[in-house]
C-alpha cells in the first residue's frame, strides 16, 4: 500500500510531521431509533435490525439541513477549538459522498460543494476541491493533508465531509422484504458532519506516526449507490456478507504492512477506531484481527449503536465524542481503520497529543 | 525532482459500436495512454477519476475503482507482492482533472508513488431524459510520473470565484409526476449564457497572479492548453493574454468537451517541442486550475 510516515517519523526532506490539531463534529438534533424505523417498512420483514447490528438510533436531519449545513457546523467546530482561523487554511478538501445543497430533494453535481464551504468559511486562502472516496472519503483527506504537510507544500488544512444520508434508509424501508436484501445495509445509515484540521506538528508532538492507503479493486462492484427510482435521493445496494469477509480478511495483512512500518506490535495500539457498520461486524473483525495478528488493542470503539453509521464521518465522530468524553489521555497511539466500497483499506496511527486539552469533558 | 506528462489519450463514443458507459470510455483513454508511455496497469500506483457525469449517477465506488479493476491495475495486491494501487475520485468538474495532476503531484513530490494517472470522462446518464446535457461523450487521461532530471510541472494556482457559482449548476433532483404519484430523479445541467465570458475572465486573473508569483513572461510561453468546457475559449485566452504562441483547445467536434478536455487537447498538442506550457481549465464555481510545465 502507499505509505506515508513509519519508523523514520518526519519526512526525510524536510523533517516535518503533521497532527490533528482539532476535530468537529455536527450532529443533527433529531434522533429516529431503530424500532421507528423498522416500524415504517412497506412489508412485513421481521428483521431484528437492532440485534444484528447493534445500532439503537442515528441522528436525522431536521428542517433546514442537508450535506452543506452539517459539513459547514463540523468545519466550524473545529475551527473553534483549533489554535488557527479559517484564514490560516492552505488546503481544503470536502470528502461528502451524499451532496445534498439547498434542500434533500436535491443532489449537487457542479459546482464542487468546496466552493460554497470554502466561502461561507472565509477560507479565502485556501485551495479548495471536492473528493469522493466512499466511506473512506476523509481518511483519504487526511492521506493527502498529511503527504502535503510533510512535505511542507502547505503549513494547515482541512478535510470535512457532512453526510445526510438517513434518505437512503427511508428508501430502503419501502423495498426491504427480508434480510437477505441488498439494501439492508441502508437501515443502519445515520447524518453527521465531521472535520479534521490538520497542521504541521511543532516539535512532533501528537504526530501522525503512519498512514497508509490502497484499493482492493477486485471488490469494487460489492457496494453501489445511485440515485433512487422509487422517491427522492439515493439507494445503495450491497453485498454486506461478502464485503464485511473480505473486509476483514484483507484488512489483517494491511494492518501487518502499516504495523511493521512503524515498528509497531497490535498489542502497542491504545485505541481502534473501526468504520462503524455494525456492532457485530466490528467484534467479529477484532476477534480475526487478535488471532492473526497476536495481542489486541487496549480498547476498540463502537459508535454505531448511537450514531448509526454516518459513511464518511464515522471515526471522526466516533473520535469527537471519546475527545469530549476524556476518554483519551496525550499518550494514547490511536489507530482509525476504514474498509469502504472500493475496496479501499487505509490506516491511520497517530498519539492524541494535545488534541485532549482543547475539549469540555462531557461525561 | 519534477513531475513529467509521460502520455496523454483520449476515446470517444464514436469510436465504439454501442453507446458507452462512462467507466468503458475511461477504461478505454487509461489503457490507450498506458499504451503510448509503454507502460502496464501494474506501474500505477495512484489512479484518479475526475469526470463527474456517470454512468447512472453512481455516487458510490468512486468510479476510480471501478476504472481500476477493469484495467487490472493490481486489483489484489498483497503485502511483500508491490505497493498496488490507490484509487479515488475528484470531483471538481471542468477543473477536476488539472485538479487531480495537482495531486498527483504532490504524491509524486513526496516519494509517495512513482507513477499516478488522472482520467475523465462524462456520458449523459440517461440520454434523452435528462435536461440541459450538452457535452460530448468522451474520456480523456493523462500519465504522470517522477523525473529528476527535468523540471517539469512548476507550479499550479487555484482560484474560485464564488460571485459567479450560479453560471453553472448541474444537480439531481426527485421530479413527482402529476397525477399517479410517481416521478423520477432526474439531471439537470444549466449553464447561464455568462458563463463563457466570466470563465475568461477569472482564468485571466488566475494567470496573471500566477504569472507574478512564478515570473513567468507570457511572451515566454511556447504553448497554452486552455479548456472551459465551451468552443474558442483557449485562442479567446491567449487573445486576452497577449499569448501568440499556439492555443491548445478541444477540436471543433469535441469542443464542449468536459473533464476529459485537457487530455483531448494535450494528445494532440507538441507539448514535447515546447520549452514553457500554461496550462488552464475553468469551470463550474467559478473554479480556475492553471499550472506551468516547463521541458
Amino acid at each position: 500500500m502507499a505509505l506515508e510516515g513509519g519508523r523514520e517519523g518526519s519526512d526525510p526532506g524536510t523533517g516535518y510531521r503533521s497532527r490533528f490539531a482539532a476535530i468537529g463534529a455536527c450532529l443533527p438534533a433529531p434522533r429516529l431509533t431503530t424500532d421507528e424505523l423498522m416500524a415504517s417498512t412497506r412489508y412485513r420483514t421481521d428483521i431484528e435490525l437492532e440485534r444484528l447490528t447493534g445500532v439503537h438510533e442515528r441522528h436525522v436531519v431536521g428542517e433546514g439541513e442537508d450535506s452543506l449545513t452539517l459539513a459547514l457546523g463540523a468545519a466550524r467546530d473545529a475551527l473553534a477549538r483549533a489554535s488557527c482561523d479559517a484564514e490560516d487554511l492552505e488546503l481544503l478538501i470536502v470528502s461528502s459522498i451524499s451532496r445534498h445543497v439547498g434542500g434533500l430533494r436535491r443532489i449537487q453535481i457542479e459546482p464542487p460543494v468546496s466552493v460554497s464551504l470554502k466561502e461561507a468559511l472565509g477560507a479565502r486562502n485556501a485551495v479548495s476541491l471536492d473528493i469522493s472516496n466512499a466511506c473512506a472519503g476523509m481518511m483519504t483527506g487526511v492521506f493527502l493533508l498529511n503527504d502535503f504537510i510533510r512535505q511542507g507544500r502547505i503549513r494547515r488544512g482541512m478535510v470535512v465531509s457532512g453526510e445526510y444520508i438517513s434518505e437512503l434508509g427511508r428508501n430502503a424501508a419501502q423495498e426491504v422484504r427480508d434480510v437477505m436484501s441488498d439494501q439492508l445495509a441502508s437501515l443502519t445509515l445515520g447524518d453527521g458532519g465531521a472535520a479534521a484540521i490538520l497542521e504541521r506538528a511543532p516539535d512532533g508532538d501528537g504526530a501522525i506516526e503512519v498512514a497508509g492507503f490502497t484499493t482492493l479493486s477486485e471488490h469494487s462492484r460489492l457496494c453501489v449507490a445511485f440515485p433512487s427510482k422509487i422517491g427522492p435521493g439515493t439507494t445503495m445496494h450491497t453485498d454486506a456478507r461478502e464485503i464485511h469477509r473480505v473486509g476483514i480478511e484483507d484488512a489483517v495483512p494491511m494492518l501487518r504492512e502499516v504495523l511493521d512500518q512503524a515498528g509497531l506490535e497490535f498489542d502497542q495500539i491504545d485505541y481502534l477506531i473501526p468504520h462503524q457498520t455494525s456492532a457485530r461486524a466490528i467484534e467479529k473483525a477484532m476477534t480475526e484481527f487478535t488471532e492473526q495478528l497476536g495481542g489486541r488493542p487496549r480498547n476498540y470503539v463502537i459508535t454505531v449503536d448511537e450514531f448509526g453509521n454516518t459513511a464518511s464521518t464515522t471515526h471522526f465522530v466516533a473520535l469527537w465524542k471519546f475527545l469530549n468524553e476524556g476518554r483519551f489521555t496525550a499518550g494514547d497511539r490511536v489507530l482509525l481503520l476504514s474498509l469502504a466500497s472500493g475496496l479501499e483499506v487505509g490506516i491511520v496511527i497517530f498519539r492524541v497529543g494535545e488534541l485532549v486539552g482543547r475539549y469540555g469533558h462531557d461525561h | 525532482m519534477g513531475t513529467i506528462i509521460e502520455a496523454a489519450a483520449a476515446a470517444t463514443a464514436d469510436d465504439r459500436a454501442t453507446a458507452p458507459s462512462a467507466v468503458e470510455l475511461a477504461d478505454a483513454a487509461a489503457r490507450a495512454c498506458l499504451e503510448r508511455a509503454g507502460r502496464g496497469p501494474d506501474d500505477l500506483q495512484l489512479l484518479i477519476n475526475a469526470g463527474v457525469y456517470l454512468d447512472r449517477n453512481i455516487s458510490e465506488p468512486a468510479i476510480a475503482a471501478l476504472i481500476q479493476e477493469d484495467i487490472g491495475a493490481n486489483p489484489d495486491i498483497r503485502p511483500g507482492g508491490g505497493q498496488g494501487t490507490l484509487s479515488f475520485d475528484v470531483r471538481n468538474g471542468a477543473c477536476g482533472l488539472l485538479t487531480g495532476m495537482y495531486l498527483v503531484d504532490g504524491l509524486l513530490a513526496s516519494g509517495t508513488v512513482t507513477c499516478g494517472i488522472v482520467v475523465g470522462a462524462d456520458v449523459d446518464p440517461e440520454p434523452g431524459v435528462s435536461e440541459g446535457f450538452c457535452f460530448p461523450g468522451v474520456a480523456g487521461a493523462i500519465l504522470l510520473v517522477s523525473d529528476d532530471t527535468r523540471p517539469g510541472l512548476t507550479a499550479f494556482k487555484l482560484k474560485t470565484f464564488p460571485e459567479f457559482a450560479g453560471d453553472f449548476e448541474s444537480h439531481v433532483a426527485w421530479h413527482q409526476r402529476a397525477g399517479d404519484g410517481q416521478g423520477r430523479n432526474l439531471l439537470t445541467v444549466d449553464i447561464d449564457e455568462q458563463y463563457g465570458a466570466h470563465a475568461l475572465e477569472c482564468a485571466e486573473a488566475t494567470v496573471r497572479e500566477l504569472a507574478g508569483e512564478e515570473g513567468l513572461d507570457l511572451a515566454q510561453v511556447d504553448l497554452l492548453v486552455a479548456t472551459a468546457s465551451v468552443p474558442g475559449f483557449a485562442d479567446a485566452l491567449a487573445r486576452r493574454l497577449g499569448i501568440t504562441a499556439p492555443a491548445a483547445g478541444s477540436s471543433e467536434a469535441l469542443a464542449r468537451a468536459h473533464t476529459a478536455a485537457p487530455a483531448i487537447a494535450l494528445e494532440s498538442a507538441p507539448l514535447a517541442a515546447s520549452r514553457t506550457t500554461l496550462l488552464v481549465s475553468a469551470g463550474a464555481g467559478l473554479s480556475v486550475t492553471a499550472a506551468v510545465y516547463r521541458t
